[in-house]
């Protein structure tokens, strides 16, 4: 009898100890779910941010190449050796044009990856293409453009045109 | 001594008092049960919240909105200023707004005041720019700014960048200037 009622209790206990095993499974299958969730969402956290910082740095590049075109001393107006800002002077444009394609690796390091256009829009339409360098393996595309004043030397009047700055960055 | 009868009811009584103690132990372990579950559905509810606040609704930041418009507005302002007119004696926008501003005694070899001369060249210049870009802007030229003597664009309703040009004249000082809203 004593044996019979100890032999019921042993089941018994097995059966609430497998139960509890299970039960810790169970817990440690959805810990070890939400640490994986946890950890991908990290991943991703760093992965935007970083993303981000790429993004950060590529439109500061950007803003600095369209800085460095503004005031490139090849194309920049003067008068008596005193630079005119926010000006470009079209007798230098051709020039500058020769000049950039003969010195190309130099200019590269200025530039890098851009396309720089000059369009007059005011009196007459016209178009100048001074440096271009593209690549088909670029991730972002900025273009910026500037308003600026096109001085004729030969007439001495200025005209409203249009420096446009593509960037790529990879 | 105690009878037989005696025994058994207190035997059923301790059982009783058992059986609701058991079932309050249990009653506590199921209400700590759902507080954990309500702790786990809350947690979960945060992370879900966060997620959605940086990872969906994250805008990208335009860090060259900055430059672009502040170099926009004066650069604009300052190249039209410059820039010599077509058909009026290659006179400046800005001889010609002073004129337009002092009794208008220029007229242009298409026949037009320099005020209309000037409102036109802007409006040509700007639909081959601003407009091109889809920017929104206000340009005015006025002595009083309650009678412009040009007002082009519409008046920006929230942010804007501003470019105001002080050109003197005889009488007064006349303002020329360009909003650029966004």
């Amino acid at each position: 009898m004593h044996a019979n009622i100890l032999s019921i209790l042993d089941i018994r206990m097995n059966k609430k100890g497998q139960i509890q095993i299970g039960e810790t499974i169970a817990v440690l299958f959805v810990f070890f779910v939400l640490i994986t969730i946890g950890f991908v969402f990290y991943v991703k956290v760093i992965k935007g941010n970083i993303e981000a910082e790429k993004e950060e740095l590529s439109q500061l590049k950007s803003v600095g190449v369209a800085q460095r075109v503004m005031f490139l001393p090849e194309v920049q107006c003067s008068e008596d050796n005193i630079i005119i800002d926010n000006c470009i002077d079209i007798s230098k444009l051709d020039a500058a044009q020769k000049l950039m394609k003969e010195n190309e690796v130099y200019y590269y390091d200025l530039f890098e990856f851009s396309d720089i256009s000059i369009s007059q829009i005011y009196p007459s339409d016209a178009k100048w293409s001074i440096y271009s360098r593209k690549t088909n393996d670029f991730k972002s595309r900025f273009v910026t453009n500037v308003p600026i004043s096109l001085y004729d030397s030969t007439i001495r009047k200025h005209g409203f045109g249009i420096l446009t700055i593509e960037t790529l960055a990879r | 001594m105690p009878n037989k009868t005696d025994k058994s009811e207190a035997s059923t009584k301790t059982k009783n008092f058992r059986r609701q103690r058991k079932s309050k132990e249990f009653s506590r372990k199921s209400q700590m049960e759902i507080l954990g579950l309500a702790i786990v559905v809350v947690l979960i509810l945060v992370a879900t919240i966060f997620i959605v606040r940086f990872l969906v609704l994250k805008t990208p930041t335009d860090y060259r909105k900055g430059f672009i418009s502040s170099e926009l507005a004066s650069n604009m302002l300052n190249t039209f200023l410059k820039t010599a007119a077509r058909d009026c004696s290659q006179l400046t926008m800005t001889e010609l707004l002073q004129d337009c501003a002092q009794g208008r005694g220029i007229i242009c070899d298409n026949g037009k005041d320099s005020c209309k001369y000037a409102e036109e060249t802007a409006k040509n210049i700007f639909e081959n720019t601003l407009d091109k870009w889809n920017m929104k802007y206000e340009f005015s030229a006025y002595t009083n700014i309650n009678s412009p003597l040009i007002k082009l664009g519409q008046q920006c309703r929230a942010e804007k960048r501003s470019k105001l040009f002080p050109i003197p004249i005889s009488t007064a000082t006349m303002y020329v200037k360009l909003d650029i809203c966004g």
